[in-house]
């Protein structure tokens, strides 16, 4: 429960050719793990299947872009499963090819309508503009013996920079109207040598002329209508387009399926990637098995495959466990803690598997927290009648409304109300003092608790002296313990005393001395690094118990809250708006205070917790396996 | 008024860097040692037993040097805070610029995935690109279509212009560094005043040893016109402000310009023969400037920044040493690479600068 199970290391040595064969058992039966590590046999020198993982990354890498234009199963089914050669793997990346320059340029024509459109709808504004412009219009076209007039837009940012470098050439810019980020300008100059110079300017800064139709020195209402006109003819063709590629979808939607099953079949033979390596006719291939699953793995190799094989399986070596794969349980009811230990990291092998501590002290603490039947109870009910948007998390949900409930219970809590049944325990607000000392003996408890696991994970890992001496180890939970007893001590007898005054002190100045020999710098650097970290060693802790008062705060706090909202229901003049202030306050409690306990709890489990022994730089177990769930 | 603890915190961090930064002796020590005991000494040791070709150890040892430097920079954001952190990490976003230019111009030119790929930084997520995706892509409008799409949809619209009429590429890399330049002035005019005047005349520095070499080059060996030049560049340096560029591409020799430049610039420029040659001094102008900001700047942000700026430099001149004895070269060979032997500028009380 509290360890990945254990792992077996295995070399699986079969004949070059039963490789897509092989890949795609192990695939099936979900439980092989390829070591990518570099392999020393001399005999197995070169990696097989580099084309074969080209095409197939290109294949896929089609697929996925085709998928954005051609909607495709999600899920798929592959009702026989055959191993996918080089040819068959070819001929569909070359069909992907194809498909995707199709789909390309029904990208590309329709980017180019979306800029019709956008130049149409600037027009329409330019002519809007034009008509409050107190100038002949006709003297802004056509070809002029002296003077060279443009019209166009170019980016809000580069107006000033480009007014002062075509100065240069004689040229003046004027900005007549803005638009998003484009602003429309008209350049006028010397008409001559430096139009050139000018042309490469404007090119640089994105200047997009804007042609100035004929009519519109006439009569802009006909103007207008040759906009209309475009502006039809430019959505037909993009119906047009629309249509076509509708169609095209409809036609290649079928063999596109079965692209996608094939790359499904391809990808267990790719991902073994550098864990397979081949020497000629024999190849070998790495990996790792949970141990109770070596013999089943056997059997079926030995079963689908016609060529003979051999395995050698052996225990991880001591050297090794840092890149051993934990197997993180994927039971239903602890699937969405694990979910969340995995946010923080994932245990190195051997480690304690946090995920049964986190859910047992998350659902605790939550419903010390947030303890009313009531509000307990809702969470179940609107977890268990959201389940299908929730998926795992339901029962993650459900767990901690009903501990929220039967919290409810001890604390004689229903909604706020208290009275209404006899408390099993007793109601937060009746003694707070009370609530306090238990959340800091909680909190005394859960740190106690994580630095004998970090102890114990640091005995596993081989590392003695970091067990020993290291923050969270032997010595500094000693001291930890010896301050708490000299504190309980100065509480009950007024002073520290001898024997928890002496464990501390001893324990500090082993603490000093191994920060000391730890760190790595010149003589003054190691000593003002050593004494502030041992003292953000005993700070660290004491932060962190206090750290434990917001348990019984915030089950007061919820309390409080309750309080309020009966306080503004009692000031409504009628009944009806009190049951309408009692329902929306306990929504509101519900809601914000529920979402602010959750983050509250989590905090604690990450921060007060998992930082003091978890590394979380663990590799997570994920064996080959078919992609059934869509687009690889 | 930035918070003291923070800044005490990071000064104190910049300062013990610094400390790395190689003097010119050091530099000239790394030129005559060996390349094992240059693998030793900066933790390379694994590519002492590298097989494979020579493109590949250099490969790796950009990368690790890369490394080096985001790590640096991760310390030094680390209690850094709003617009002083983002302009950290905006100066980091160069290198992402770098893969943005090899990247479009890979697929301008028809390059396959593997070949761009190998010319492309290894980027922390913070800064990098969606590269896979973008390499993906099977011609150059489908990158530029990509392009449009995201963060970078005003540096695609140029590209397509590029690769739609002009198909020169250098207005493009152009374009990349003005938008790079002018997001990092962006940044600067929005922090607070302790740090603003500071960062300006380190950062108008850098500017300067940009403009100046582009205006060179385009005005003299791409031959472009003064107005184009002009269009080209960042009008914001520390000493090239606007009406003195618009000056300086108007003349029409590579001495007129030199001649042409303020005092502080002219005096250490005097007589510089060639493109190269002026690189390297401004440069040295530029690291005189860090070197003086790392040191004495009251704003913790710049000495940061100096800080990267320099560590950049000698990163680099460590990459040419290491490559340079990579591929067999002489001493000599890779001395003249790095501009001859390794001299310190030095920045005067009156801004002047000794190289």
């Amino acid at each position: 429960m509290f360890s990945p199970q254990p792992m077996k290391h295995v070399l699986l040595q079969v004949m070059t050719e039963d490789l897509p064969q092989v890949s795609l058992i192990l695939a099936e039966l979900q439980v092989f793990g390829p070591d990518y590590r570099p392999f020393h046999d001399s005999q197995y020198r070169s990696i097989p299947g580099q084309r074969f993982r080209e095409l197939y990354h290109r294949a896929v890498s089609r697929l996925q872009k085709i998928s954005g234009h051609v909607r495709i199963g999600s899920q798929v089914a592959l009702n026989e499963l055959h191993v996918v050669r080089e040819d068959e793997l070819e001929e569909t990346d070359r069909w992907l090819g194809e498909t995707w320059d199709r789909c390309s340029t029904f990208e590309e024509n329709l980017r180019h309508q979306s800029e019709e459109q956008q130049l149409l709808d600037q027009l329409e504004q330019a002519l809007g503009n034009f008509g409050e412009l107190n100038i002949d219009l006709g003297l802004l076209q056509g070809e002029r013996m002296f003077l060279d007039i443009r019209l166009g837009m170019i980016p809000r940012t580069h107006v000033g920079q480009l007014k002062e470098a075509i100065a240069l050439a004689n040229y003046l810019l004027f900005p007549y109207l803005e638009h998003d980020e484009m602003v429309h300008v008209i350049v006028v100059g010397p008409k001559g040598e430096r139009e050139r110079e000018l042309g490469s300017v404007l090119d640089t800064a994105g200047f997009r002329p804007l042609t100035i139709p004929v009519e519109l020195q006439g009569e802009p209402s006909r103007v207008r209508i040759e906009l209309q006109k475009r502006r039809l003819a430019l959505k037909q063709a993009s119906n047009r387009e629309r249509e076509i590629a509708r169609q095209f979808a409809s036609e290649i939607r079928e063999r596109l399926e079965e692209c996608q099953r094939t790359l499904v079949m391809a990808e267990p033979f790719v991902r073994l990637d550098t864990a397979v390596r081949t020497g000629g006719y024999t190849s070998v291939i790495s990996g790792w098995i949970p141990a109770r699953d070596v013999r089943r793995t056997e059997r079926a190799l030995v079963a689908g495959l016609s060529n003979p094989l051999h395995i050698e399986v052996r225990n991880p070596l001591p050297e090794e466990r840092p890149l051993v794969p934990s197997y993180m349980p994927d039971n239903r009811l602890m699937a969405p803690f694990a979910t969340l230990v995995k946010q923080y990291g994932i245990p190195r092998y051997g480690e304690v598997d946090p995920t049964a501590i986190f859910a047992v002290t998350f659902i605790l603490m939550f419903g010390m927290m947030f303890g009313d039947v009531g509000h307990g109870l809702t969470i179940a009910l609107a977890a268990w009648l959201a389940r299908r948007k929730l998926k795992s998390f339901t029962l993650f949900t459900i767990c901690i409304g009903f501990s929220a409930a039967l919290f409810g219970i001890f604390y004689g809590s229903l909604f706020g109300y208290e009275g209404l049944f006899h408390a099993l325990w007793l109601p937060p607000l009746s003694d707070p003092l009370y609530m306090l000392s238990v959340a800091l003996m909680w909190g005394i408890g859960f740190l106690l608790l994580i630095s004998f696991v970090s102890i114990y994970n640091r005995f596993i890992q081989g590392d003695l002296t970091r067990a020993i001496f290291a923050s969270n180890g032997v010595v500094s939970t000693l001291l930890y313990a010896s301050l708490l007893y000299g504190i309980y001590n100065l509480y009950r007898e007024g002073s520290f005393g001898v024997p928890a005054a002496s464990v501390s002190i001893l324990a500090l100045a082993v603490v000093l001395a191994y920060k000391l020999t730890e760190t790595q710098a010149s003589a003054g650097e190691r000593m003002l690094v050593a004494v502030v970290e041992t003292f953000e060693t005993i700070t660290g802790y004491i932060s962190n118990t206090l750290s434990f008062l917001r348990v019984a705060a915030f089950s007061l706090n919820h309390v409080a809250l309750a309080i309020a909202v009966f306080t503004l229901a009692d000031m409504m003049n009628s009944t009806q708006g009190q049951v309408l202030m009692v329902i929306l306050g306990n929504l509101f409690i519900l809601i914000l205070e529920g979402a602010i306990v959750t983050i509250q709890a989590l905090r604690l489990e990450y921060y007060e917790g998992f930082s003091r022994f978890y590394s979380g730089d663990g590799r997570e177990f994920k064996p080959l396996r078919l992609n059934l769930g869509g687009t690889p | 008024m930035p918070s003291p603890a923070p800044h005490t915190y990071l000064k104190t961090r910049a300062a013990l860097l610094a400390k790395q930064l190689f003097s010119p002796e050091r530099l000239q020590q790394l030129l005559e040692s060996s390349l094992d005991t240059l693998y030793q000494e900066f933790g390379m040791e694994s590519l002492a037993v590298l097989p494979g070709a020579e493109s590949a150890i250099n490969r790796a040892v950009e990368r690790a040097l890369m490394h080096t430097l985001m790590q640096e920079l991760g310390v030094l954001l680390r209690p850094l805070a709003g617009e002083g952190r983002d302009i950290l990490m905006h100066w980091a976003r160069k290198f992402e610029l770098y893969n943005l230019k090899a990247l479009i111009r890979g697929k301008l030119q028809g390059h396959s995935f593997a070949d761009v790929e190998q010319n492309l930084f290894d980027l922390p997520a913070l800064i990098s690109l969606p590269h896979d995706q973008l390499l993906r892509t099977e011609n150059v409008l489908e990158l530029l279509r990509q392009l449009e799409q995201g963060h970078y949809a005003d540096i695609a619209r140029q590209a397509r212009q590029v690769y739609e009429e002009k198909n020169e590429s250098f207005s493009l890399d152009a374009a990349i560094d003005r938008s790079y330049y002018l997001g990092l002035l962006r940044r600067i005019r929005r922090i607070g005043e302790a740090d603003r005047s500071a960062l300006h005349s380190l950062v108008g520095t850098l500017i300067d040893q940009q403009n100046l070499g582009w205006l060179l080059r385009y005005r003299f060996n791409y031959g472009l016109a003064p107005s184009e030049t002009y269009y080209l560049l960042v009008p914001f340096g520390h000493h090239l402000h606007r009406d003195r560029l618009l000056d300086l591409v108007n003349l029409e020799t590579f001495p007129q310009v030199i001649e042409a430049l303020p005092g502080r610039l002219s005096e250490p420029l005097a007589g510089v023969g060639d493109l190269l040659d002026l690189e390297w001094r401004l440069e040295r102008i530029t690291a005189a400037q860090a070197h003086h900001d790392v040191r004495f700047s009251a704003s913790a942000v710049t000495r940061s920044l100096a800080y990267l700026v320099l560590r950049e430099m000698d990163l680099k001149h460590l990459y040419a040493i290491l490559q340079g004895k990579v591929l067999g070269f002489t001493e000599q060979t890779i001395r003249s690479a790095l501009g001859g032997t390794p001299v310190k500028a030095e920045l005067r009380d009156n801004g002047a600068v000794d190289v």
